[in-house]
């Protein structure tokens, strides 16, 4: 249960740059609400960056025809996407906002799907092309109260726009940049996201709690533990279950699993998109080794459903501490022979070092957090900020780096590896005995009240936030995606550089399209 | 050692016992033609399944194996394949460049094929100017690129060609300098006089450090020539899909194709025939036993032997290095080689006219 | 930060990087593949017995047709037809298995049917070739092989 400071709308903006002055500098989850009779609204999770202090403000509008709300994009530049996003759930219109548009849904969408009134008929399963609209508005509020609707444009007639997706080798899946280019130079980008959304937040509301686990799976596929983790720590800590070190212990040295997993993955994804396509194999060969100790632990390489609420779903398989011991002392040789191919090479530092420059200030005020945060030196892991699992019990170091470019971001992951093997040996050897599961009644039920709880995932703070009325399913369940403050920050990082470094900051920020989307 | 001009004469002779002398040419430079294409396409072939192989071996795979003895089959299905896909026509292209482009381009590559010697005596196009023609017909090429960018009417194709007429235009700079460097030391121009004058020494050694420069730079240059990693940037496929070739499908992407891997082969070709000897053995002085074991092995063999070699060079710094971007290859060109190479023609030349060579 | 190489210092720097990524390589060329021959290799495949390739019924005598499966499945994978017999020998009603209807292509394998089967009726088995020509054949009734 948190603390929520109740705010009016009209004087929200004023209280927002008040809050923002006295350094609560990160916008941590930003999640719009129908409250149904109570009003539509938002509820923002800030952090002060320098004391850790976290406060949660709301505020709602008790219209349901034309809400509107008083933007705060220009405080913190994450709230951009995610006040478009609640626009596009809740209908909710953001006064000051510079690009009203929806996010994830097609332009000729009817209504506002996260609404508790939703009618799910009025949107048949659409055959046709959706029509890529250059339009966008921006709203403003007269002094005598009225409010007016501009229309802009995103492109200029005559500017030279591509397509870098939606099918492109570079986007990781199916996102979609459309790049204004002056020759190789990219002078604007816009993000096109929605092209899987599957609406796993509305799908949430009506499953029942070990039912919405399998959901988390499928954001981030690459961190799949992790998302599942703070989804269960989240049940965990609205029921008030203690779950045993043991699975504490294994919660942990999982997530670490994962995030060499990712971290490898990245790897290879960044050599293949600069173009080195072996350096490409050799990472996705030693992966291999990893989805290996997953199977024969989980019985999923991919999609593992392993934690369960108040556990997890199965003890570790008998030979899983040799074979963790085994891969960790075959993977670091191997990674000294990854920086000679790669790391090394003067063509792939050529093409990193100082490209796509994200500052420590534009780092916080967008949320991107995980290595794309640390290497432009914000120290925002949550592994260290709010300690969860068995973190608080073991040495590790965060990562920093200050320069904030495409090898920064590079290297805090290839370091990240090292640090992930340090904190699985420390924990392999001492897993302490004890229960796999707590006993639980055979329908979960969450008591009233909002929850917010986060985990490092392998790219940034995954956080999950919870209202419960009291149902067997969640009220509403809003999970902080990692991906998307990383793409919102894609036009700022892009801006002046060319058509190739635009593939090489796309590789080293490392979002995870269906997170995006979710 | 076996002279296939032996061969020829006697087609020669044979064919002028029955008929005019105009005739007999005509017929001739028929069978060349055929010859000449058909030994393009075997060569095609061999190249595509030894990149594949060879591309596998590095990334740790087995590459085909499933069509025939370890995937040699493989390759006949692709071209089917490649024959019976369907040609699409865009709508807005510019027809009529974007028909013509992929054969200015294998028009390219083809005259640049036959200027090889392949073995003692089997040399299609061999006067005066040897080289000077093969590097003037090989940049034919690039106006095909060029074309196929703009006629597709794509503005991937467009960049990717646009990048491939600044990325050629200036690599062929270093790769001439380079080759003159050697002319330098041969003070001929011509194929088969070249490989002859290497019958006691081969080039590389006779030259030592100059010569192995500019060896080394001819494989940089060529290979950015012929648009293979680490320089494929006209069809860096992680940014620009295929660059200039995207709107292409069937076989006129598959002339595009193969064009690329015979043009890889001839710039391997002409390395070996003007660095390694062409298909002159490996002789040593004073080693009579041993360079007659070596004038043994037949010369189409020691071409192709030192050719594939040089290939796998190529192949091997392919798969080894990510892609440049466009200001480092222009700068790696104008700023490194081309610098480089004028120094490398300037030692070259103190070395051979104070004789300091081999 | 290191300082700045000069024209030669960084071309040596960058000769010396790409000769380190050539021993790599090389030495990888001459190294055993990694590929897995799948078909041929099929005797030889190891798959973990914790592996969800898809949902079986050992003994369908062991189901009691509670329809706790049912329930639980997120995605209604899961459909029973049951039936209410009288015991002769008791004379009480009992709810009986006439087919338990699987949809492998809904099936998300999140394991929840399996974790709340009070008699571990049903279990994954490890078969993972679940390829078919048509959607239909997807369609499985558990209890009638």
């Amino acid at each position: 249960m948190e603390d929520i400071i109740y705010i009016e709308k009209e004087k929200f903006h004023d209280v927002a740059l008040e809050y923002r002055k006295k350094g609560y500098d990160f916008l941590r989850s930003l999640t719009g609400i129908d409250w149904g009779e109570d009003g539509l609204g938002a509820i923002y999770h800030l952090e002060n960056t320098s004391t850790k202090e976290n406060i949660v403000l709301k505020t709602l509008t008790l219209r349901r025809e034309d809400p509107h709300l008083l933007s705060v994009a220009d405080i913190w530049k994450g709230a951009e996407f995610n006040e478009r996003e609640i626009y596009d759930y809740f209908g909710i219109q953001f006064i000051g906002h510079p690009d009203m548009r929806r996010l994830f849904l097609r332009e000729d969408w009817v209504g506002f799907p996260l609404r508790k009134d939703y009618d799910m008929s009025l949107n048949p399963l659409r055959m046709s092309n959706e029509e890529t609209s250059n339009d966008t508005q921006f709203i403003e509020v007269l002094p005598d109260g009225s409010v007016i609707k501009h229309r802009d444009l995103l492109f200029d007639n005559d500017e030279y726009v591509i397509n870098i997706g939606p099918q492109h080798p570079a986007t990781h899946g199916v996102l979609r940049f459309r790049v204004s280019l002056e020759g190789e130079i990219i002078k604007k980008l816009d993000v096109h996201c929605g092209y899987i959304h599957r609406g796993i937040e509305k799908m949430c509301e009506s499953l029942t709690y070990p039912q919405t686990l399998a959901l988390t799976d499928r954001l981030d596929y690459l961190g799949a533990h992790q998302n599942r983790h703070a989804l269960c720590m989240c049940i965990e800590k609205a029921m008030g279950i203690e779950v045993s070190e043991r699975v504490q212990y294994i919660r942990t040295i999982m997530d670490e699993l994962q995030r060499i997993d990712s971290h490898l993955l990245f790897y290879s994804c960044a050599c293949m998109d600069l173009g080195a396509l072996t350096a490409f194999f050799y990472g996705f060969r030693d992966r291999e080794k990893i989805l290996d100790i997953f199977e024969s632990t989980t019985g999923g390489r991919l999609i593992q459903n392993y934690n369960t609420i108040g556990g997890v779903q199965a003890d570790i398989a008998p030979d899983f501490v040799s074979k963790v011991k085994d891969f960790i002392k075959y993977l670091r040789p191997t990674l000294k022979e990854y920086h000679d191919v790669f790391t090394g090479n003067v063509i792939m530092q050529g093409r990193t070092k100082g490209v796509g420059v994200l500052s420590r200030e534009d780092a916080i005020s967008f949320g991107t957090t995980g290595g794309t945060g640390r290497a432009s030196g914000w120290a925002c892991d949550v592994r260290k900020r709010h300690p969860y699992a068995a973190y608080d019990k073991i040495q590790f170091d965060e990562i920093l780096y200050t320069e904030g470019d495409c090898f920064a971001r590079y290297m805090v992951r290839m370091k990240e590896i090292e640090q992930s093997l340090n904190i699985i040996e420390q924990l392999i050897d001492n897993i302490p005995e004890g229960d796999i599961q707590v006993k639980l009644k055979p329908i979960i039920k969450v008591p009233e009240g909002t929850y917010y709880s986060a985990v490092e995932g392998s790219r940034g703070e995954f956080g999950v936030f919870l209202e419960s009325r009291g149902d067997k399913h969640p009220y509403r369940l809003k999970f902080r995606s990692t991906g998307l403050p990383l793409v919102s920050a894609m036009n700022t990082m892009c801006r002046n550089a060319k058509i190739a470094d635009l593939i090489a900051i796309g590789a080293t920020v490392d979002y995870v399209v269906p997170d995006i989307d979710r | 050692m076996f002279d296939f001009g032996i061969i020829t004469k006697w087609i020669h002779d044979w064919l002028l016992s029955f008929m005019p002398m105009g005739l007999a040419t005509v017929i001739e430079c028929m069978l060349v033609g055929i010859f000449i294409i058909l030994l393009y396409l075997v060569v095609a072939v061999i190249m595509i399944y030894m990149e594949r192989k060879v591309c596998a071996a590095f990334q740790c795979r087995l590459g085909p194996n499933r069509v025939g003895p370890w995937g040699t089959i493989q390759l006949v299905c692709d071209v089917i394949k490649m024959l019976t896909k369907e040609i699409i026509s865009i709508r807005s292209s510019d027809k009529f460049l974007y028909n013509l482009a992929p054969f200015i381009v294998i028009l390219a590559s083809v005259m640049a094929f036959s200027c090889l010697p392949f073995g003692r005596g089997i040399e299609v196009l061999d006067f005066n100017v040897g080289i000077f023609f093969l590097m003037a017909s090989s940049s034919i090429g690039v106006v095909g690129v060029l074309l196929a960018g703009w006629g597709s009417n794509n503005k991937y194709s467009l960049i990717g060609a646009m990048r491939s007429g600044a990325q050629m235009i200036s690599y062929e700079l270093s790769a001439s300098i380079s080759l003159l460097t050697i002319i330098l030391l041969t003070d001929t121009m011509q194929f088969s006089e070249i490989v002859m004058r290497q019958e006691d020494t081969w080039f590389i050694f006779k030259g030592h450090i100059p010569a192995f420069i500019a060896f080394v730079i001819y494989l940089i240059a060529g290979n950015a020539e012929v648009n293979r990693g680490p320089f494929d940037l006209p069809e860096a496929e992680s940014e620009l899909t295929a660059g200039f070739h995207t709107e292409y499908s069937g076989m006129h992407f598959g002339l595009f194709y193969v064009a690329e891997f015979v043009n890889l082969f001839i710039i391997a070709g002409v390395a070996a025939t003007i660095f390694l000897g062409g298909w002159m053995p490996l002789h040593i002085a004073g080693w009579e036993n041993f360079n007659a074991v070596m004038d043994f092995i037949p010369s189409i063999v020691w071409f192709f032997g030192k050719t594939l070699f040089v290939v796998w060079l190529l192949m091997w710094m392919k798969w080894t290095f990510p892609r440049l971007r466009i200001d480092q290859i222009l700068t790696l060109e104008w700023k490194y080689l081309i610098p480089i190479s004028m120094l490398n023609l300037l030692i070259m030349t103190i070395v051979v006219v104070f004789k300091l060579h081999f | 930060m290191k300082k700045k190489r000069g024209y030669i210092g960084s071309l040596l720097f960058g000769i010396k990087s790409l000769l380190t990524g050539f021993g790599v390589t090389g030495k990888e060329f001459f190294k055993k593949k990694v590929t897995e021959e799948y078909p041929d290799n099929r005797d030889t495949l190891q798959i973990s017995p914790r592996f969800r390739g898809r949902l079986t019924m050992p003994d369908p005598s062991k189901c009691i047709a509670c329809g706790l499966c049912q329930m639980n499945c997120p995605n209604d994978t899961i459909s029973l037809v049951t039936e209410m017999i009288t015991d002769k020998e008791t004379g009480k009603n009992k709810k009986v298995l006439v087919s338990y209807n699987y949809d492998l292509g809904a099936c998300m394998f999140c394991q929840l049917c399996v974790n709340v089967c009070p008699h571990d009726a049903i279990q994954f088995s490890t078969e993972f070739e679940n390829a078919v020509y048509d959607r239909n054949h997807l369609k499985l009734t558990l209890n009638k092989e």
